[in-house]
């Protein structure tokens, strides 16, 4: 099991006005999984990627990540947490502006204390399986949005992350970008077996999904998987 | 890679930047031409009065400083010039009789004046009087006894060149003598206070009327190299130990309390413009932080933990001021240079200084060390004005922050 979480519940201003983001949620994950998450917005998708992520602390609730409890963790050791366990891949505002798609990627690593060797290595290799061996000295301002999230990709799975996280990574993007972002993940998915946990809106990303996670007023409404 | 992003994040609000750089280097050029500039201000005195008065090093008997009285001579002076002239470091070296005295013209009006009798040949190589001479002769070869008095002397006693001039002072036994002398020439030596109390007669015309013809009070020494003074005073002292050997700065107590002043003032100034930059250096970094806020957001998402955020705030703010450093010493060291050899003229803008021994053309000066101190305080100052933007960086919670959007 790579994700568990038991009846988590997440509300927001508690003290003043609460908004009951979650309330009692219960999914499990396992390893090589490619699940969305959908629902209306406001529905709690956010709220739960971030939870699972090491990003939030559930009100209530347990969650366990890769077989240790993380909802008791400190702000310093949720970032190492993160660090070591999970690639994110945000809807913009994922890379470093004044690096290249290459030192991007090579960050993750670096602060992970990566020996040179491996971060070059596995720098290329990554932004070859994102396709972008030829924009790998770029900055993000060269690259175009489908570009960007690929870099994003490859930079969520330098750091050899448990699983991958992305909160809605096409919203930004047109359609042609959009199935090829989601051909690469698919593969990573497919080939090395990396668990992809997202949060969309998008039809035809549900569509390319193997479980859907329906989220409704902060429950579960519906868990399909095919 | 945390220096890479740093630098680079530096050029991304090119202007913002460039603003500051500009504002450190501005306040690091001023503080060095200002502090150069007092420096040379108090070098000049310095130099003046060690010119003029009091050379690097002065013998008395013990008691003369005190009194200033004739009876304290220095026993046994014949010779006291040569075996000093073989002292190692001593440049020149010059004998005076000194008496306080009035000085009055044949009309009358008396002055209190202080008498100093010189060996013309010697003196000139001490203190350059020779040089000073604005009218008439350095003595020359009149038969009658010869004085010098100062320009400004000259107009307060309405005295010119050839005027007759009396002297009246106490002789070794306290007998009160009147003498005659003819004005041979007008001295200036740039310290109006000095030129006003002092006048120069012959030894030779002096001394038989003070009582004793070799009668000695002060030995006047200038040394080769400044720096080594206590070196050659330590050496004349142990040659005379009965007597008083003092360098210029026990002379001159006020030469330490000026240096010392430059240094303290040097501080305070330094203190002042660099609190002054640190408002801009905040306010710059704070532009700087909270413009990227998604960004933090995000390098502590993916797990750049807060230590690396705040140092690369940190690293950020001190490479502006790296930059901005430089250009200002630069640009210091350029105009202390220039300004070094050409000398800035005040004299339409300082009346007042010629009264008190400052020089009306100013040479700046610094110490060499000073460039390092001010790059240092430019690194605090920086650091400094970092620490409140870097506190808000590592504040933020990644989930607001990626909220943002
Ligand atoms: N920091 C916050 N403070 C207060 N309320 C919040 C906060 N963050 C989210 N909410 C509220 O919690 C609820 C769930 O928000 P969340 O962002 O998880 O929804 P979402 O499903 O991701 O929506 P969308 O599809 O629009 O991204 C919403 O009603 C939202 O307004
Ligand atoms: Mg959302």
């Amino acid at each position: 099991m790579v994700i568990k979480t038991e009846n988590i519940s997440k509300t927001y201003n508690p003290d003043s006005i609460p908004v009951h983001a979650l309330r009692g949620v219960n999914i499990e994950i396992e390893k090589g999984e490619f699940t969305a998450i959908v629902g209306p917005s406001g529905s709690g998708k956010t709220t739960l990627l971030n939870i699972i992520g090491g990003l939030d602390r559930p009100t209530d609730g347990y969650i366990e990540v890769g077989g240790s409890d993380i909802s008791k963790l400190s702000d310093n050791e949720l970032i190492d947490f993160r660090r070591n366990n999970i690639g994110f891949v945000f809807q913009a505002y994922n890379l470093i502006p004044v690096l290249t798609a290459r030192e991007n990627v090579e960050f993750v690593m670096l602060l992970q204390n990566q020996s040179e060797e491996v971060r070059n290595e596995r720098t290329e290799e990554l932004l070859k399986a994102v396709g972008l061996e030829k924009e790998i000295d770029r900055r993000p301002s060269k690259l175009s949005g489908g570009q960007q999230q690929r870099v994003a990709v490859a930079r969520a799975l330098a750091s050899k992350p448990t699983f991958v996280l992305a909160d809605e990574p096409t919203a930004n993007l047109d359609s042609k970008s959009t199935t090829n972002l989601l051909d690469i993940m698919a593969e990573l998915n497919r080939k090395e077996e990396i668990t992809f946990v997202f949060s969309t809106h998008d039809q035809r990303v549900i569509d390319r999904a193997r479980r859907v996670i329906t989220l409704e007023d902060g429950v579960i409404a519906s868990d399909i998987r095919r | 890679m945390l220096f890479k992003i740093a630098w680079r994040n530096i050029w991304r609000s090119r202007t913002r930047s460039l603003v500051v750089i500009g504002a450190i280097a501005i306040g690091v050029w001023a503080v060095i031409f200002l502090i150069s500039f007092s420096s040379g201000m108090v070098t000049s005195y310095i130099n003046n009065a060690i010119e003029n008065e009091i050379s690097h090093i002065q013998i008395h008997h013990p008691d003369f400083i005190e009194d200033e009285e004739v009876k304290y001579f220095i026993e046994n002076p014949e010779n006291l010039i040569s075996d000093i002239q073989m002292v190692d470091g001593v440049k020149a070296a010059t004998l005076r009789s000194i008496s306080n005295g009035m000085l009055s013209t044949s009309k009358g009006g008396g002055r209190g004046i202080r008498i100093k009798a010189i060996d013309p040949i010697s003196e000139a190589l001490v203190t350059h009087l020779d040089e000073k001479i604005k009218e008439g002769k350095y003595f020359g070869e009149s038969r009658s006894k010869s004085i010098l008095i100062s320009t400004s002397l000259s107009e307060k006693m309405k005295a010119k060149v050839r005027s007759k001039l009396v002297l009246t002072f106490q002789d070794v036994n306290g007998n009160i003598t009147a003498l005659g002398f003819r004005v041979a020439g007008l001295f200036q030596t740039g310290n109006n206070a000095y030129d006003l109390n002092t006048v120069f007669v012959k030894r030779e015309d002096l001394n038989p009327n003070l009582g004793d013809e070799k009668l000695t009070h002060e030995v006047a020494i200038v040394v080769n190299v400044p720096q080594n003074v206590e070196i050659v005073q330590s050496d004349i002292k142990d040659l005379y130990p009965n007597l008083l050997t003092e360098n210029y700065k026990e002379l001159s107590p006020e030469i330490e309390l000026f240096q010392s002043q430059i240094k303290l003032s040097a501080l305070i100034f330094t203190v002042i413009v660099m609190l002054g930059l640190i408002f801009g250096i905040i306010n710059t970094m704070l532009m700087a932080v909270l413009e990227r806020i998604r960004e933090f957001g995000m390098l502590m998402a993916i797990g750049m933990n807060k230590v690396r955020v705040f140092w690369m705030v940190v690293l950020e703010t001190v490479l502006l001021g790296m930059v901005a450093a430089p250009i200002g010493l630069a640009i210091g060291w350029f105009s202390v240079v220039y300004f070094s050899t050409r000398g800035i003229d005040l004299s339409n803008y300082s009346r007042g200084m010629r009264e008190i021994g400052f020089s009306p053309i100013i040479y700046p000066n610094i110490e060499s060390d000073f460039y390092w101190w001010l790059t240092l305080a430019v690194a605090v100052t920086a650091i400094l004005g970092s620490l409140y933007p870097a506190f808000k960086a590592i504040k933020l919670r990644p989930v607001e922050a990626l909220r943002k959007l």
